[in-house]
């Protein structure tokens, strides 16, 4: 046998001119290769190969929910939430002004079927679109590949796998998770709700027959949420001029609703399905749906380059602003973190994960007004929240890079912990601190403004000290692990409750003093009946204290940090 | 046997380039049918992505690349299908069971008889205890046979292994040497990308030295040698170390800065 493999190299400028353009077109007729008598197959396309990877995909993403917490604590995260669905139910009467309670001007006083339909639909509508960003997560896969995760996402790069049958496996996996974890509980809840009241003197105003539709109409907005972030982060990804077609097409829709061109029931499919109940609505709005999400993942390209590109030293100037941590292994991982957050490209994104909660607080300012909301909500009553969305930006900061290579270092994951929850504080202060100077502007409460920010930063560092303390390194496998959310709840609610009724005896009207007789008696028709400006100063000694013992507590629980993951292994 | 007339992997002018950063430089190459093909270099080479860019995982800048009759930058998925291909650093998917992930590998190139080719491959590699173990449960070096196994289930000619060895004991490496030499002794192909010479003088008919994403030398590996008393290892240092010294006596630096 005489063989003649042959390899030899060329220079650049044999080959190409300065614009990088070949000086000579490769002649492809003097390429004849042979597949050596091989039978060649023909890899799975379309529906088959859909169906395979979806099948997979589905299996990965319930071990990847398993893994953090385990099979029974996933399990009983449907129970908790048809449970919370259920009291949710039996509380409608007391919203929509059915409740024994409530007998004079309603109409005024309560939420309308609906506008209780909208505050549905447009929280699932937003997480949603929070949760679509497939084609970041999918070039995320692929550049994370060679670590020690490995995602199917990212299989493409490797296996005779279209990269938008991928994506659209992906999309339709995804879909099929939250409807079965998230949706299907919630009727369930509202079916138990409607059980007790055929069982029972409870009085639910939900008919049975308005289930079906309901679970229709949420399946139509969290698919319609899918597909609408799954296209504007494809379009994102596609470079210009496409990068720019995504945002303004979220923008002339929201005009286009806000003017009123677009009916709001008509904007989101499932909104139109629930007020409509019209199964050709229900049809219509899944194909459209899910021929967005195919439109979506055909953009996708089988891109599966890494960039190789040199950056100028980071770490140092970044390490070097550090001082103010000491020479601690903290300081050395804060400003490891930050590089990771600036050169991964997420602060944007990170941002825009932030500021989006802060936003729907203004939106939830404008609820107050639109339902005449009978509590006197001010400035106070909105610090807490603030701290509240600190949770999402930690989730980010966890997802960043892979800790896997930190075992070997002489460190604790502690210590990384504690680190992300720093960078936490730096990156996103100013923007907690400026939104919140907007609302006492807007709501000119300037007077409120420094007990607002004391409570909007103790609240802040509370939450994300109990998330880390919590979820570690985890929290976004953490929300399937019914035993760590029930801590969470139990832990966030509680405080922001308090915070939120005390607040009540800061404004103008003193609902604080006579609040739990008011609204038990009158439900939402409560109303104020006097000022008492010693109840006044008692509420703000009640604020300044909680906040107080949210610090303290938030103390106790940095400490903890160490018992609890102290001796665990870096792994996110 | 080899097919003198139409060999497997025609590449011409291909080249890769981020930038300013030139990752393999214009390079042709003919791979002949029944070759166990060595590309060998240091790290960061330009190895690895020359086996992208012929396996069709990287579009290349400019020039043309043909294997097995299969346009690689048309067509990545069928050619794809019919290779196989162990890359250098990735793992199987982290939460799929060895048998779940051969399984998923297998019905996506289309492969008849799939379940008892898994099991013939599971048993092969000894990873029947480990099937139902999730791959990220999995050591580095069982993980590294699950990729073997997926490169090799549906047996194809033409084989493009990159560091196949990581992270294997010395059993399991004695095996693949073994079944690698009898696939091309069988009329397979190998192309082979590694730092570890030890596996040119057993293993290759033909083997280059790459660095710098250029090709230094080429040829049968005895002919590379200037002397009896040269070991390839000594070879390597006089074409690398050139090579190294020539770099640095350039002037230019093409780095992006942020």
């Amino acid at each position: 046998m005489s063989l003649s493999t042959t390899i030899s190299s060329r220079n650049w400028e044999d080959v190409v001119d300065v614009d990088g353009n070949l000086l000579k077109p490769v002649d492809t007729s003097a390429i004849n290769t042979t597949s050596d008598d091989q039978t060649l197959l023909d890899p799975l396309t379309g529906w088959s190969a859909f169906s395979a990877t979806f099948k997979v995909m589905f299996l990965e993403e319930w071990r990847k929910s398993i893994d953090f917490a385990k099979a029974r604590q996933v399990l009983t995260f449907p129970l908790m939430l048809a449970l919370i669905t259920m009291v949710t139910t039996i509380g409608l009467q007391f919203l929509v002004g059915s409740g024994a309670a409530q007998s004079s001007d309603i109409d005024a006083k309560t939420f309308s079927w609906s506008e209780l339909r909208f505050a549905l639909h447009l929280p699932l509508f937003m997480f949603s679109m929070g949760m679509g960003m497939f084609a970041f997560k999918g070039r995320d896969a692929i550049l994370k590949r060679t670590g020690e995760k490995m995602e199917l996402l990212a299989a493409p790069a490797l296996q005779p796998l279209n990269n938008s049958i991928a994506h659209f496996s992906y999309f339709i996996k995804d879909l099929v998770f939250y409807v079965v974890m998230i949706l299907t509980p919630i009727i369930f809840g509202m079916a138990l709700g409607l059980l007790l009241d055929s069982y029972t003197a409870i009085n639910t105003p939900l008919e049975w027959s308005s289930l079906p539709w309901t679970w229709a109409a949420m399946v139509l907005t969290l698919a319609q949420g899918l597909a609408v972030a799954f296209l504007v982060s494809v379009l994102w990804l596609r470079g210009k001029p496409f990068t720019t077609f995504g945002p303004a097409l979220v923008v002339i829709a929201g005009i286009a609703v806000g003017l009123g061109l677009i009916p709001w029931d008509q904007a989101m499919l499932g909104l139109a399905v629930q007020t409509k109940q019209s199964l050709a609505w229900v049809v219509g709005g899944l194909v459209i749906t899910i021929l967005a999400g195919g439109f979506a993942s055909s953009l996708i390209l089988d891109d599966f380059d890494v960039h190789v590109v040199q950056r100028a030293d980071l770490f140092e100037p970044i390490y070097n602003k550090l001082g103010f941590l000491g020479n601690s292994e903290l300081r050395l991982l804060v400003a490891k973190e930050f590089v990771d957050l600036i050169r991964s490209g997420t602060m944007k994104k990170m941002l825009i994960s932030y500021a989006v909660p802060l936003l729907v607080l203004l939106g939830l300012a404008w609820l107050v007004d639109f339902a005449e909301f009978p509590i006197p909500f001010n400035l106070l009553s909105y610090a807490p929240f603030l701290g509240f969305f600190g949770f999402n930006f930690y989730s980010w900061l966890t997802i960043l890079d892979s800790p896997d290579f930190m075992n070997g270092l002489p460190l604790r994951l502690t210590q990384l912990i504690r680190a992300k929850v720093v960078v936490y504080f730096i990156a996103t202060s100013w923007i907690s601190v400026l939104f919140f100077i907007l609302m006492a502007w807007r709501l000119d409460e300037w007077i409120s403004l420094p007990t607002g920010l004391i409570v909007m930063i103790c609240n802040s560092i509370y939450i994300v000290a109990l998330t880390a303390y919590l979820m570690g390194m985890r929290p976004n496998k953490a929300i399937f692990d019914s035993s760590i959310m029930i801590w969470f709840y139990l832990g966030t609610v509680a405080p922001l409750l308090m915070l939120f009724l005390l607040s009540f005896t800061q404004g103008d009207v003193a609902l604080y003093g006579n609040w739990w007789d008011r609204v038990g008696q009158d439900g939402l028709d409560a109303t104020s009946t006097y000022f008492d400006p010693e109840q006044m100063r008692g509420g703000y000694y009640g604020i300044i204290g909680v906040s107080g013992v949210l610090l303290i507590l938030s103390a106790i629980l940095w400490k903890m940090m160490d018992k609890k993951w102290g001796d665990k292994p870096f792994e996110n | 046997m080899g097919n003198k007339e139409s060999p497997l992997v025609i590449a011409k002018d291909i080249a890769k380039r981020y930038g300013d950063f030139v990752a393999l430089h214009p390079l042709n190459v003919q791979v002949d049918s029944g070759e166990f093909f060595g590309v060998f270099g240091p790290n960061g080479a330009g190895k690895s992505t020359f086996m992208k860019l012929l396996t069709g995982q990287l579009k290349p800048s400019i020039g043309e690349i043909e294997v097995l009759g299969i346009n690689a930058k048309k067509n990545p998925q069928k050619l794809k299908a019919n290779i196989g291909i162990v890359p250098e650093s990735e793992s199987p998917p982290s939460f799929l069971t060895p048998v779940e992930f051969l399984d998923f590998v297998a019905r996506l190139r289309g492969v008849e008889n799939r379940d008892e080719k898994v099991e013939y491959w599971l048993d092969w590699f000894g990873l029947e205890e480990k099937r139902d173990t999730m791959c990220k449960d999995l050591s580095k070096g069982q993980r590294q046979k699950v990729m073997l196994a997926c490169a090799f289930i549906h047996k194809p000619k033409l084989l493009f292994l990159d560091e196949p060895f990581a992270n294997l004991d010395p059993i399991y490496q004695r095996k693949c040497r073994e079944w690698l030499m009898d696939h091309v002794a069988n009329g397979g192909t190998i192309f082979l990308c590694s730092h570890v010479l030890e596996m040119a003088e057993r293993m290759c008919n033909r083997m280059a030295i790459i660095n710098h994403g250029r090709v230094l030398a080429a040829g049968k590996v005895s002919d590379l040698k200037q002397s009896s008393d040269e070991t390839l290892e000594d070879v390597f240092i006089r074409l690398v170390g050139k090579s190294i010294e020539e770099v640095e006596s350039m002037d230019g630096d093409s780095s992006e800065e942020e």
